[in-house]
C-alpha cells in the first residue's frame, strides 16, 4: 500500500535539486497570464464563464437563437444549477478526502431519501421540517455506510459506492413497488421550486428560484465555511494530500474521512428534497435514472479544479463549473432546438470535462504543478 | 521476521516444495485462484438451491437464457478484468454498445447487411471508440476515470444524433445466429456463450503466460518501474482499451440478437456498472496488479444466476441489483483479508 | 579494508561523461558533469541533496536525456535517449526505493521487460533456473524465486532489486544509496556481491550519504556540488573529512558543543517496554534537558521502540513514565496530549504534506491550539507562529504560503521539526532528524534540538546514523537484537560502539 499511493507523480526535478519558486520578474506578460489560467482554475473558469455567456448574447443580439438569451432566462435555468452545485459539493468532500475517495452512490441516495421523504411527508403527514431533517438525517445514515466501510474498513471508495449504488437504488424501487409517491402535499411541493423576485431590488433584476436561496446557497456557504476556516476543513485537507503523514501528527485520520461520506449523504438528502419538490413526486429512480446524478456531479467537481487524488478542491471552483455547465447547457437549448438540444448537452458535458482534465495534466508537467 | 514464514508461491498438489535443482518446481501460483474456487462453490451451492425451491430452475428453459443472459457482461467484462489490472477503469462501455448497437441496427434496417459484415462493423467502430479512450488515457495521463467519465457522455451524443428519433425499428433478424432462440444454438449450447468462452480462454491464456501479457500486471503494480524495466506503457495501455471497445463491439452484436426488432435509446445504460461488478466480484484487484479472466466470468454467470434465481422465486426483480450489492461487498472483504493477513507476515 | 588501486594504462575507460549539463524548467539540476569510470572499479558518487547525483544517473539510466554534453562508453560515444538504450548499453540501476512488482514473483521481477521466451510463451522454467544462479550469488535460498515480492521485507526486495539488475549482464552497475535501508550485516553481503562483480571487470558507480563506507568499498569517488561535479580522486588520497570538505566547499567546524545537562528526575522512562515480534526490555531514562540517542541498525527495532512511544503501537510489555506518571498512549493524539512530540523518519511518506502551504504543515498538529473554540481556524496566529517558526529554524523559502513540495530536503525536514515545536513538547522524540538532509542544514538541526533540550525538552533520538548520534547525544544507548545493550557517554568513539551493536561484548557499563 505505501509503495503505490503516487507512483510517478513526483516531479523529477524535485529529488535531484532544490525547486526555486518561479520568479516573477523574468516572466512576459503573456506567459504569466497563461500560467495563471492553466494553474488557477478559478480564472480560468471565469474567462470560459465569460465566453460563455459573451457568445451566447452575440449570437442571442443577431437572432441565431430561438428565443433570447436574456438575463432572465439565465436566471430560471440556475433551477438546474441547484442539485447539480449541491452534489458536486458533495462530491468535493469525498473527492478531497483522498485515497480514491468517491463517491457514485450520490444518485441513488437522493432516490432512496426520496421515497422516504415522500413517505414521511407525502402518506405519514410529518411537517415540512421534520420531514427535512430526516431527510438529511437519513441521507447522512447512507453515507455513514459508506463512510463506515471506506474509512474504518479500508474498502476502496470506487468500487464500495458502486456496490451502496446498486443496494440504494435497488431498495428505492423495491420500497414502493416502483411506484412515484405523489399525494397532494407533495404535489403542493413544487410551489417551493417557482422563482421570487428579491426584495430590496429593483423590479429589473431578474427572478430567481427560491431553491437558489433556500438549498443552493445555504449549502455552498457552509461548506466554504467548512472547508476554508474550521480546524475540520483543515484535517480534511490534510488526509486528502497525505494521510500517512496526518496520522502521525495526531489527526484522526478514519474519522475524519468517515465524516465527508456522510457529509455527502447528509447533502443528497438535502438534493432528494429539492429533487422531489422539482418533480413534484417522488419517484424511485429520481437520482438514478439516465446518467444519473453521480456522474454529472463528479464532472462538475473535476471541472471545478477538484484533484481525483485529493486533497485540492475549492467551493468556488465547483461553483463556477456548475454555472459554467448550466449556463452552456442553456445556450445550446436555444440554438439548437428540440431534441438535439440536450444530445448536444452530453457533447459538451464530454468535451468539457476532458478539456478540463486534460488541461490539468498539462500544467502539472509544464508548471511542476500541485498534484 | 518475515524470511521465516516465507513459502514458495505455487504449492501444487503431487509436487514437493522443497526447492529442486533444476527450477522443477512452479513458478506461478496456481491456475485457479482461491476467490475463483469460492466463486465456484458459491455459484454451485446457489444453482442446488434453486433448482430445489424451483423445479424450473435447471432446465434448459432457464440456464440458456442465463447463459445467453450473461455473454455481453462477462465478454466486455474480459477487457474490462485487462483495463483494471493496469491499474486503469472504462466507465464509456456501455455507451459504446450503445453506439455499436445503433448504427449495426440502422444500417441492417437500411441496406440488409449481412452477418459478417454487420460483425465487422460493430467491432471496428468499438475498436475505433476503444482507441480515443485509450489515445487519451495513455497520452493525456489524466485518471482513467475522468476520461472516460467524458467520453461516456461523448459516445452517448453520437449515439443520439445516429438514433434521431427515439427507436430503431424492424430490425432485421441477421444476427439470430447470436440470439436465444433454436437458430442461436448448436446442440442446445448457445453460440454466443461458446464464442464468450473461447475468447476468454485465449485471453486468459495471453495475460498469464506471455511477456505481453505479465506486462499488463506489472504495469497495474507500479507505472514507473514498468516504464524503467523498459515496458511500453503507453503501447499497454492504450492496447487494454482498444480490446474492451473491440470486445463492447462484438457484445452489442449480442445484445441486438437477443433483443426485438426494435432498439430502444436506453440501450447499454448502466452496463459499464454491470461489468466493473462482474470483474470486482471475480477477483481482480481495483487497484490493479492483480486479476483473472476466469473470476470475471464466474463474476458474470453469479450476477446472472442472482437476476434469474430472483425473478423465479417471484421476488421483485429489482431486489437483484441489492445482492449484486452486497456480492461486490464480500468480494471486496475478502480481498483486503487477504492483503492483511499477508501484510501481517 | 585495502582496495587495490587498479593499474590502467591500457584497459579504455569503460563509460564517461562530459560537458553534462540538465535543466528542469528553470531549475538548473545539472550545470556541469565529467566522470570517468574504470572498469573493474568502483566508483563512488557523493554531494550534498541537490548536488545533482540523481539527476545525473537518471541521464546514465536513460530516464532522463541529458541537455547538452555527451556520454563515451568503451571509448564509443554512445546516446541514451530510454532505458532500453541503457539497458541495451548494459547500465543497470538499482534505484533507493525498490522498483518492483509487488503481485509478481521475484523471478518474474527480474525478468520484466526482457522475459525469456519459447514460441511465444514466457519460458518459466529457464527464467526460474537463471533467478536461482542469481540469488545464490547474493546469498538467498533459491525458494525466494517463485515468492509473491509483495510478502518480502524491504530488505530482501532490494536484493531482488541487485538480482534484477545484474540479470541484464550489466557492464555498468549504478547502485543508488543501496545500503540507506539495509543492515549491517546484508551491507557486507552487499559488499561481497560488489567484489565479486568488480572482480569480473563489472564497473559499480556507488551512491551513498554514509561516507565511512566508500573507504571499505569505493576505489575512486567524484564529488558533486550546485549541480557540478568538483572532481575525481582516488579514495586513498581523502578522509572523510576532506570529502565532507569537498561536498560543502568550507572547511568543517566538528566541534561538538559543551552541554550540561542539568541534574533532576527523570523526565521519561521505559521501563522493560517490549513489543512482541519487534524489541523487549528496552530501558531507558531522560531527564528535562537531556538528549539521549538510541543507536541502532535497521532491523534491530530501534525504529519501533520510538513509534511505541508516540502511541503508534501499542507495547506488549513494561511501562513508559512521563514525569514518574505511567501513560499508556494509544495513538498519537493522546500522546500528543501527554506533550510527547515526534517527528517521523520517513519524511516524505509520514511527514510531509507536499503541495500544501508551509503554514499548513505547522499548522496541522495543533489545529485545537490555534483554533478559536477548537472549531475555527485562528488565522492569524496560524500565520504568525509560522513565520516565527520560518525565523527560528532559518527556512529558506520567499513567505509561509509557499507549498513544502518546492523546498530542499534540508528546508522541507526543518518545516516537519517546526511542526513538534510549536507547543513546547515535554517530550521530543527525533527519528532519524537529519536522514537526506544536506551538510548545512544537518547543523542547523543539531543546533535546534540542542536548543530545545536547554529549554528543557526531554529529548530521545533514535537513529542509525552512528556519527551523528555520538555527536549530539549527552549519552548513547546501543539497540541490539531487539533490545537495549550497552550504554555510552560523551566520549564514546565510533568503533567502540560500533562493536557493541554488532555484538562485540566488550560492555562499557556506565549505568545512570
Amino acid at each position: 500500500m505505501s509503495t503505490q499511493t503516487t507512483p510517478g507523480t513526483e516531479p523529477s526535478a524535485a529529488s535531484g535539486s532544490t525547486v526555486e519558486p518561479t520568479a516573477g520578474g523574468t516572466e512576459s506578460l503573456p506567459a504569466k497570464v497563461l500560467r495563471i489560467l492553466l494553474t488557477q482554475r478559478i480564472a480560468l473558469l471565469v474567462l470560459l464563464l465569460a465566453t460563455v455567456l459573451i457568445t451566447m448574447s452575440q449570437l442571442s443580439a443577431n437572432n441565431y437563437l430561438s428565443a433570447p438569451y436574456s438575463t432572465s432566462y439565465l436566471a430560471a435555468t440556475l433551477i438546474n444549477a441547484v442539485p447539480l452545485v449541491m452534489l458536486g459539493l458533495a462530491e468535493l468532500l469525498v473527492i478531497t478526502s483522498g485515497r480514491g475517495g468517491i463517491d457514485l452512490s450520490v444518485g441513488a441516495i437522493v432516490s432512496l431519501t426520496g421515497m422516504v421523504f415522500g413517505f414521511a411527508y407525502g402518506e405519514w403527514g410529518w411537517s415540512l421540517s421534520t420531514a427535512i431533517v430526516l431527510a438529511v438525517v437519513f441521507g447522512g445514515l447512507c453515507g455513514a455506510v459508506n463512510g463506515a466501510l471506506i474509512a474504518y474498513l479500508g474498502f476502496p471508495a470506487l468500487i464500495t459506492t458502486l456496490a451502496t449504488y446498486y443496494g440504494f437504488s435497488s431498495l428505492a424501487l423495491v420500497v414502493n413497488d416502483q411506484r412515484p409517491i405523489n399525494s397532494q402535499p407533495v404535489q403542493d411541493l413544487y410551489s417551493t421550486a417557482s422563482a421570487v423576485s428579491l426584495p430590496f431590488l429593483p423590479e429589473a433584476f431578474p427572478r430567481i428560484p427560491l431553491g437558489v436561496f433556500t438549498f443552493l446557497i445555504p449549502t455552498a456557504l457552509v461548506v466554504w465555511l467548512v472547508l476554508a476556516r474550521t480546524t475540520y476543513g483543515r484535517r480534511l485537507y490534510a488526509i486528502g494530500t497525505n494521510d500517512v503523514a496526518a496520522e502521525w501528527t495526531g489527526i484522526n485520520v478514519a474519522r475524519t474521512r468517515f465524516t465527508a461520506y456522510v457529509a455527502a449523504g447528509a447533502i443528497s438528502g438535502l438534493v432528494a428534497v429539492v429533487t422531489v419538490a422539482q418533480f413534484a413526486s417522488a419517484r424511485p429512480d429520481s437520482g438514478v435514472s439516465g446518467n444519473g446524478m453521480a456522474l454529472p456531479a463528479i464532472t462538475i467537481a473535476v471541472l471545478g479544479g477538484v484533484a481525483i487524488t485529493g486533497g485540492i478542491g475549492r467551493v468556488a471552483g465547483v461553483v463556477l463549473a456548475a454555472l459554467l455547465i448550466v449556463w452552456l447547457n442553456a445556450g445550446i437549448l436555444l440554438a439548437v432546438p428540440g431534441n438535439a438540444g440536450s444530445q448536444f448537452q452530453l457533447f459538451a458535458l464530454g468535451v468539457v470535462l476532458i478539456f478540463a482534465a486534460l488541461l490539468n495534466g498539462f500544467s502539472n508537467r509544464r508548471y511542476g504543478g500541485t498534484s | 521476521m518475515s524470511t521465516a514464514t516465507l513459502t514458495p508461491a505455487g504449492r501444487p498438489d503431487g509436487e514437493p516444495a522443497a526447492p529442486a535443482p533444476k527450477g522443477r518446481q512452479r513458478i506461478l501460483p496456481p491456475p485457479v485462484t482461491g476467490q475463483e474456487m469460492v466463486l465456484i462453490v458459491v455459484i454451485a451451492l446457489l444453482w442446488l438451491a434453486l433448482s430445489l425451491a424451483t423445479p424450473a430452475f435447471f432446465t434448459s428453459g432457464s440456464i440458456v437464457p442465463l447463459l445467453v443472459g450473461m455473454t455481453p457482461i462477462a465478454l466486455i467484462g474480459i477487457g474490462m478484468t485487462i483495463v483494471i489490472i493496469t491499474g486503469g477503469i472504462d466507465v464509456s462501455v456501455g455507451s459504446i454498445v450503445m453506439v455499436c448497437s445503433v448504427i449495426v441496427a440502422q444500417t441492417m434496417v437500411g441496406s440488409g447487411l449481412p452477418l459478417p459484415l454487420a460483425v465487422l462493423l460493430a467491432v471496428a467502430i468499438g475498436g475505433v471508440l476503444g482507441l480515443v479512450n485509450g489515445v487519451l488515457i495513455a497520452y493525456g495521463r489524466v485518471h482513467a476515470i475522468i476520461i472516460t467519465f467524458g467520453t461516456l457522455n461523448l459516445f452517448r451524443f453520437i449515439g443520439l444524433q445516429v438514433f434521431d428519433s427515439s427507436t430503431v425499428e424492424g430490425i432485421p433478424r441477421t444476427l439470430n445466429f447470436f440470439g436465444r432462440g433454436e437458430a442461436g444454438r448448436t446442440l442446445g449450447i448457445p453460440h454466443s456463450f461458446v464464442i464468450m468462452l473461447v475468447l476468454a480462454a485465449l485471453v486468459w491464456w495471453y495475460l498469464r503466460h506471455t511477456a505481453g501479457g505479465r506486462h499488463f500486471y506489472a504495469i497495474g503494480n507500479d507505472q514507473q518501474a514498468a516504464r524503467l524495466a523498459g515496458i511500453s506503457v503507453r503501447t499497454r495501455v492504450l492496447m487494454a482499451y482498444v480490446v474492451t471497445g473491440l470486445l463492447a463491439g462484438l457484445a452489442s452484436c449480442f445484445v441486438l440478437a437477443q433483443g426485438t426488432s426494435s432498439l430502444a435509446a436506453n440501450v447499454g445504460s448502466g452496463l459499464e456498472l454491470a461489468v466493473i461488478a462482474a470483474v470486482v466480484i471475480g477477483g481482480t484487484s481495483i487497484i490493479g496488479g492483480r486479476g483473472s479472466v476466469l473470476g470475471t466470468v464466474l463474476g458474470a454467470l453469479l450476477v446472472q444466476t442472482v437476476a434469474t434465481g430472483v425473478t423465479q422465486l417471484g421476488w421483485r426483480s429489482q431486489l437483484s441489483d441489492l445482492f449484486v450489492g452486497l456480492f461486490i461487498l464480500i468480494a471486496v472483504g475478502a480481498d483486503l483479508i487477504r492483503q492483511r493477513t499477508r501484510r501481517a507476515s | 579494508m585495502t582496495t587495490p588501486q587498479p593499474d590502467t594504462p591500457s584497459t579504455p575507460t569503460r563509460l564517461s561523461v562530459s560537458g553534462v549539463s540538465k535543466r528542469f524548467g528553470a531549475v538548473r539540476a545539472i550545470r556541469h558533469a565529467d566522470m570517468a569510470v574504470q572498469p573493474g572499479t568502483v566508483h563512488a558518487l557523493v554531494g550534498e541533496n541537490g548536488a545533482g547525483k540523481s539527476t545525473l544517473i537518471k541521464i546514465l539510466a536513460g530516464a532522463e536525456t541529458a541537455d547538452t554534453g555527451t556520454i563515451t562508453f568503451d571509448g564509443a560515444p554512445v546516446t541514451i535517449s530510454s532505458t532500453h538504450d541503457a539497458m541495451a548499453l548494459g547500465i543497470a540501476t538499482v534505484y533507493q526505493e525498490p522498483q518492483l512488482f509487488s503481485e509478481l514473483t521475484v523471478a518474474e521481477n527480474v525478468f520484466t521487460g526482457r522475459e525469456l521466451t519459447r514460441g511465444g510463451r514466457v519460458d518459466w522454467a529457464a527464467q526460474n533456473a537463471k533467478v536461482v544462479e542469481l540469488l545464490d550469488l547474493l546469498g538467498l535460498p533459491a525458494r525466494y524465486a517463485t515468492a509473491t515480492v509483495g510478502g518480502l521485507s524491504i530488505a530482501e526486495q532490494q536484493q531482488v532489486s541487485i538480482a534484477k539488475a545484474l540479470a541484464g549482464d550489466a557492464k555498468v552497475l549504478i547502485l543508488d544509496e543501496p545500503s540507506a535501508i539495509l543492515t549491517d550485516r546484508e551491507v557486507e553481503v552487499l559488499f561481497g556481491v560488489v567484489r565479486r562483480l568488480t572482480a569480473a571487470g563489472v564497473s559499480i558507480i556507488y551512491i551513498s550519504h554514509r561516507l565511512d563506507e566508500l573507504f571499505v568499498i569505493a576505489d575512486e569517488v567524484t564529488v558533486m556540488r550546485d549541480g557540478q561535479t568538483i572532481g575525481t580522486h582516488p579514495i586513498a588520497d581523502l578522509s572523510v573529512r576532506q570529502i565532507v570538505e569537498l561536498m560543502v566547499g568550507g572547511i568543517l567546524d566538528d566541534a561538538r558543543p559543551d552541554r550540561t545537562v542539568p541534574p533532576g528526575d527523570p523526565r521519561l522512562e521505559l521501563r522493560g517496554l517490549g513489543l512482541t515480534g519487534h524489541f523487549h526490555d528496552v530501558d531507558v531514562d531522560i531527564r528535562a534537558g537531556e538528549i539521549v540517542a538510541l543507536y541502532g541498525l535497521i532491523g534491530s527495532g530501534v525504529a519501533e521502540i520510538g513509534a511505541t512511544v508516540y502511541g503508534m503501537a501499542r507495547a506488549t510489555a513494561g511501562t513508559v513514565l512521563v514525569d514518574g506518571e505511567e501513560v499508556r498512549p494509544r495513538s498519537p493524539r493522546e500522546a500528543k496530549d501527554l506533550g510527547i512530540a515526534l517527528l517521523p523518519a520517513d519524511r516524505k511518506q509520514q511527514g510531509l504534506f507536499s503541495f500544501q502551504p508551509i503554514s499548513f504543515n505547522i499548522s496541522a498538529g495543533h489545529l485545537p491550539l490555534l483554533s478559536k473554540l477548537r472549531v475555527w481556524v485562528d488565522r492569524r496566529r496560524e500565520r504568525e507562529v509560522a513565520r516565527s517558526m520560518i525565523s527560528r529554524l532559518s527556512v529558506k523559502t520567499p513567505h509561509e504560503r509557499q507549498a513544502v513540495s518546492a523546498l530542499s530536503g534540508g528546508n522541507a525536514q526543518k518545516v516537519v521539526l517546526a511542526r513538534q515545536l510549536v507547543d513546547r513538547p515535554r517530550v521530543l522524540v527525533l527519528a532519524e532528524p537529519t536522514q537526506g538532509v544536506d551538510v548545512g542544514a544537518k547543523e542547523e538541526i543539531h543546533r535546534i534540538i540542542t536548543q530545545l533540550a536547554d529549554e528543557g525538552t526531554a529529548v530521545l533520538i533514535v537513529t542509525s546514523d552512528l556519527a551523528e548520534a555520538i555527536r549530539i547525544a549527552d549519552r548513547l544507548q546501543v539497540v541490539r537484537a531487539g533490545t537495549t545493550t550497552a550504554e555510552f557517554g560523551p566520549g564514546a568513539t565510533q568503533v567502540d560502539v560500533l562493536a557493541a551493536a554488532a555484538g562485540a561484548e566488550e560492555q562499557q557499563e556506565v549505568t545512570a
